[in-house]
């Protein structure tokens, strides 16, 4: 529906903010005493180095995906999802408690995967949906519920990798036992298997948003809230569906990591990369407007940046919280250009 | 049993914390501006205020800086709503990632990791003559001077919003911006003040957990009281006496939980850590009907 | 330009441009003490944005002011007012929340640290004695009317030493009688010293308030009477003068009104029907007529118009559509039965201003089946053909379809508001103040349209501010007053003054 105008003028308010971000990085390593070239190095190239460093990207940028779809869809309406975060937990703890206990059935690979990928949906999109109720029957603001919610779940995970039935005693740190192979995905050689249910998202979220009426009334509420009341677009409906469609596919994004990359649950998984996905979602959301098509290719480069800060860490011991400032500056770039070019 | 005075007396403390960024959050409110950024600004003047304390010694240029802290986020916030008109909520998200990101950065580079953490100087207790044998008022009255500033800052909120024409024109901002401002009062500039002493008050509760509380700097310390402080100026109808009551029980749900964790073997403990955040959305849902806002928080303000 | 008095204000060369709106352009103005300056112009010809600049609001983008022969810079409200400017906007400016004592002592500059306003109060008193504007000081001002609140705006400005009051438009929620109140505080507000600017664009009321008119048009001066040189005739030249349109007495285009056979049952019925703000209404509407709504504004006029696509609001009674009752249902439901409905606040409530002209055209329609595939997608191509052949029927000014709604002037976004309602022929229409703040050539279209649908069979309701409007078009006007059906007049009775005593709720 937008003019050809309009994607080039987004592309390179990306761009330029992505330049931005790398400019601010690497002035700070370079106030911190480090040498820029060589770490723009490192953060640019460690994906594309290795096969392990590639397969490493596309595991972080899948439930990245995700997350940024959990914020975008309410987004859309003019709410705040913070419980991406949350929602990915919850999604990702109660497919390994599935895990574990239907594991055990020994049912095939075919039917346990969906089975997964399915119970990660409904349960990201039942906690979205209660701080959706919390606001059409409390008018609760969702900033706060899935805030709250956030933590709840960090709690909640926690608790089935230490206390619950599921835990490994032969480790020292606190986490469930391993997933049985059928219950876990692979990779095809340095593609991992969870780049297609990523990539189905994406195409269904991009079909729904633009092409069906739901997709419709969600951009008119958007658009102007009001007007939309006017001529009977159910307000209370929408926002329930788009938590509840956000929070499912946070949830999914859970199921993934959980099945793909972590194959168990470990405690503290919540507040380390797991923390990441959620902060970085909202980012990546903020950076690309909402765009659909945008916001695979962005959480790819996103994650091209967190693997690349994570080797900085490790080779040149630059913090790797220099990356979040700038990439929190970055965002602050785009939204004022984007403000800027919009009064114009 | 812990006695009934020393965990009233650890209620307090905690009062402090939660009233102090509640209080930041509805001066600033008032005006219209909703600060969701308090978690950021926490973190970012907790590890600012601790190293000053740290390194000076003194305890009270900690809280100096941290407020300063607070106030330049506070002004970055609110400056780049009003002259570059991007939406509040982005920015105060922006600011979260932003102070979780700076507060540590500043930390590893300037302190580093030690064998042992560093501790922050000692602060005096103040002690009220007089009081210090009575029960009740031995824990509200004989404590750290946070705790007499926290009360005071309220007091003087209270006083200013609801016993001053100033005050009752900084309300009319937060509730009609353009009914202030065609009777000349600035709204601009009144946003911008009352953001940036709502801020400082935010930041010197954000360095009061590691000058204080704990005594050493950790990250992420301030484990999300920011954001449930929002939930406590919801709940205070964004008035300064109220928001007082609200950091109270919310401070008490924290340390009570955290007393029936070690009275309560039996159940999990993360279900305790889970219940300071599940009774804000039951305090919220309960109280609703005592809510009300003012009328045009988080919307900008532009004359043409 | 009286010789006699001395200049209080006088704004030169004054110049002002939003983004690439010319506003105002090159515009001198120059007002004696003592006296009323009436400011007349149509919407949208510049005059609340010069007095906007006089009160500080808007700084010009060049031209000087000269308060008293002395050059001033007013960056905010609070310079002016130094000066003794006073303003009363359209819009009520005061604060809901507070009490109207609390609004007018807001602000002001002594005991900036107190509270006790004992002082205040008395003053106040006498103020609002000695003009006769008399209002409840200690009541929430939410509670109060249109015509308190005005004086409580009015009493505020005087309050902090008003020399030069501005009343912009202050007449949009006056019924007649309070018009004539207002006339009365305006001649002691000249005997008390007070200068007034009456900001109009109703020819009438300069001419029945003002000593002295200057007239705007797309931000120029175009004139400037004196009393005793004011004639209808000159001030609507002197408004309207470049268009090519024959101009009639109340410059209002003429259309005629053909006589056209009703249906045999109304489209629209209300039996007995109550809601929390409207009372036992009964009311028909036929295929083939205009029936128009009159009320003052604020009488339950919006709320009645909103009701047919609203019926889950009814707490007793029936409504029905085409005979069959609607109680109940949603308002896609009533939309899918033909009815369209456009609101009075079209950029709030009537358009999605980001959006596209054709993402616009499908509000109201998005449940239509035309529109949609299998259940629950958009037939984006086939509303695109529909939407090029609509806008193009209803003279939208557009380059593409494309074009966000938000770019078009007022005229064009009524234009395709309507071009929606007739996407798909309704049976019933409901407009609410279709031609409000529109050039006359548009508002002469809106007649056009609305009278060719009326002739084709549909029913129309019509919901109007402007009495001479409502009574040039309508087979009927019905008159709400305070919720309730007032007064019915038909067409060939219909006397300004009758409707107007029937607005005010007196019985005829």
């Amino acid at each position: 529906m937008k003019g050809r105008s309009t994607v080039a003028r987004a592309a390179l308010v990306y761009l330029a903010s992505i330049a931005a971000a790398f400019a601010v990085t690497m002035i700070l390593v370079a106030a911190l005493g480090f040498s820029p070239w060589r770490a723009l190095r490192t953060l640019v190239t460690t994906s594309f180095r290795t096969s392990f460093g590639f397969e490493e990207t596309l595991k972080k940028t899948v439930p990245l995906i995700f997350t940024t779809y959990a914020f975008t869809i309410p987004f859309m309406i003019k709410f705040f999802n913070i419980g991406a975060w949350g929602q990915m937990l919850f999604g990702g703890t109660i497919t390994a408690v599935v895990a574990l206990t239907a594991g055990e059935t020994g049912l095939p690979g075919v039917i346990l995967i969906p089975l997964l990928l399915t119970t990660g949906m409904v349960a990201g999109g039942a906690i979205a949906v209660v701080s959706g109720v919390l606001k059409t029957r409390y008018g609760i603001n969702p900033i706060i519920s899935t805030i709250m919610s956030n933590y709840l779940a960090i709690q909640f995970l926690n608790f089935v990798a230490t206390a619950g039935p599921f835990r490994d005693p032969t480790e020292g740190h606190p986490m469930t036992r391993r997933l049985i192979a059928a219950a876990t995905i692979r990779s095809w050689g340095i593609v991992p298997q969870a780049v297609v249910p990523a990539l189905i998202a994406s195409v269904v979220v991009y079909l729904m948003i633009r092409h069906t009426r739901l997709g419709y009334e969600i951009t008119a509420i958007g658009y102007n809230e009001r007007s939309a009341r006017v001529y009977g677009i159910n307000f209370n409906r929408t926002l329930l569906l788009t938590f509840l469609i956000g929070g499912a596919l946070a949830g999914l994004g859970g199921t993934i990591e959980v099945i793909s990359t972590q194959r168990r649950l470990i405690e503290g998984f919540a507040t380390t990369s797991g923390a990441q996905f959620g902060m970085f979602g909202i980012v990546n959301a903020l950076i690309v407007n909402a765009n659909p098509i945008a916001i695979p290719i962005s959480a790819f480069l996103m994650s091209v940046l967190l693997v690349g800060a994570d080797a900085l860490q490790r080779t040149m011991q630059v913090p790797v919280e220099a990356v979040l400032l700038s990439q929190a500056l970055a965002v602050l770039f785009v939204v004022v250009t984007r403000e800027r070019l919009r009064s114009r | 049993m812990v006695g009934f005075s020393s965990i009233l007396g650890q209620i307090i403390i905690y009062t402090t914390i939660y009233s102090l960024v509640a209080l930041g959050i509805v001066i600033a409110g008032r005006t219209g501006v909703f600060n969701v950024g308090g978690e950021g600004i926490m973190l970012t003047a907790a590890s600012t205020g601790f190293m000053t304390a740290y390194f000076s010694g003194s305890w009270l240029s900690g809280y100096f800086v941290a407020a300063l802290t607070g106030m330049a986020l506070g002004l970055m916030l609110v400056l780049v709503h009003e002259y570059l008109r991007v939406n509040q909520f982005v920015i105060g998200i922006v600011m979260v990632i932003f102070g979780a990101g700076l507060s540590d950065l500043l930390y590893k580079i300037i302190v580093g990791v030690r064998l042992q953490a560093p501790r922050a100087p000692r602060v005096p207790l103040i002690r009220i003559p007089g009081v210090s044998t009575v029960p009740v008022l031995r824990a509200l009255f004989n404590h750290d001077p946070i705790v007499y500033f926290m009360y005071a800052a309220t007091a003087i909120a209270w006083w200013f919003f609801y016993r001053t024409k100033i005050g009752l024109e900084t309300r009319a901002i937060g509730e009609l911006p353009q009914a202030a401002d065609v009777v000349g009062v600035h709204v601009r500039r009144r946003r911008i003040i009352a953001t940036a002493v709502g801020s400082s008050l935010i930041g010197i509760a954000g360095a009061y957990l590691p000058i204080f509380v704990t005594g050493t700097y950790n990250p992420d310390l301030s484990a999300g009281r920011g954001f449930m402080a929002i939930g406590i100026a919801i709940f205070a109808g964004w008035r300064p006496q109220r928001a007082i009551l609200g950091g109270f029980l919310f401070a008490a749900v924290e340390v009570l939980s955290f007393q029936l964790q070690l009275s309560v073997p039996g159940v999990p403990f993360q279900f305790f850590l889970m219940l300071p955040f599940a009774s804000v959305l039951l305090i919220m849902v309960v109280f609703r009907r005592f809510i009300d806002f003012p009328a045009s928080i988080g919307k900008p303000y532009h004359r043409e | 330009m009286n010789n006699h008095r001395s200049v209080v204000v006088r704004l030169k060369s004054v110049s002002k441009r939003f983004g690439p709106v010319a506003a105002l352009r090159d515009v001198d103005l120059v007002v004696a003490s003592g006296r009323i300056m009436g400011l007349l112009g149509e919407n949208g010809a510049g005059k609340s944005t010069l007095m906007k600049i006089l009160y500080g609001l808007y700084s010009p983008d060049e031209g000087e002011i000269y308060i008293d022969g002395k050059a001033v810079r007013f960056r905010s409200p609070q310079d002016s007012i130094l000066y003794g400017i006073g303003m009363v906007h359209q819009v009520s400016t005061l604060v809901p929340e507070f009490t109207g004592l609390e609004n007018i002592v807001l602000g002001t500059r002594e005991g900036r640290f107190q509270f006790s306003l004992t002082r205040e109060r008395k003053k106040i008193q006498t103020l609002s004695a000695q003009f006769g504007l008399l209002f409840p000081l200690d009541q929430k001002v939410s509670a109060l009317t249109a015509g308190e609140k005005q004086k409580i705006e009015i009493v505020r400005a005087l309050y902090r030493g008003a020399r030069v009051l501005i009343l912009d438009e202050p007449t949009t929620s006056l019924v007649e009688s309070e018009f004539v109140q207002l006339l009365t505080s305006l001649r002691r507000f000249v005997d008390g010293g007070v200068t007034v600017v009456f900001i109009t664009h109703k020819i009438r009321e300069v001419m029945a308030a003002c000593d002295e008119v200057t007239v705007l048009r797309r931000g120029e001066v175009q004139g400037n009477l004196q009393r005793h040189e004011m004639t209808k005739d000159s001030l609507v030249k002197l408004m309207f003068m470049d268009r090519n349109i024959a101009v009639t007495e109340s410059a209002l285009p003429l259309i005629d009104h053909v006589d056209v056979a009703l249906s045999l049952q109304p489209v629209l019925s209300f039996d007995g029907v109550s809601t929390s703000t409207l009372r036992d209404l009964s009311f028909q509407a036929y295929g083939g007529e205009i029936v128009g709504v009159a009320a003052v504004s604020g009488n339950g006029e919006k709320d009645f118009a909103e009701l047919p696509i609203n019926p889950k609001r009814i707490t007793k009674g029936t409504a029905s559509l085409m005979g069959s009752p609607i109680n109940g249902w949603s308002t896609v439901d009533v939309l899918r039965q033909g009815v369209f409905y456009t609101p009075e606040d079209r950029n709030h409530e009537g358009v999605l201003n980001e959006g596209s002209i054709v993402e616009n055209m499908l509000l109201g329609h998005h449940r239509d089946s035309r529109f949609t595939r299998w259940g629950h997608f958009v037939d984006w191509p086939r509303l695109r053909l529909d939407t090029e052949a609509s806008v193009s029927a209803f003279n939208v000014a557009t380059p593409d379809i494309d074009v966000a709604i938000r770019r078009l002037s007022g005229g064009n976004v009524q234009k395709t508001i309507l071009a929606r309602a007739f996407l798909r022929d309704p049976r019933l229409l409901i407009v609410h103040n279709p031609t409000s703040g529109l050039d006359i050539s548009t508002v002469e279209f809106i007649f056009s349209r609305l009278e060719g649908s009326r002739q084709a069979g549909m029913a129309i309701v019509w919901v109007n501010e402007d009495l001479d409007e409502l009574m040039m078009l309508s087979d009927r006007i019905v008159v709400l007053n305070k919720g309730r059906i007032h007064g019915t007049f038909v067409r060939g009775e219909f006397d300004k003054l009758a409707i107007g005593a029937s607005m005010l709720g007196e019985s005829a």
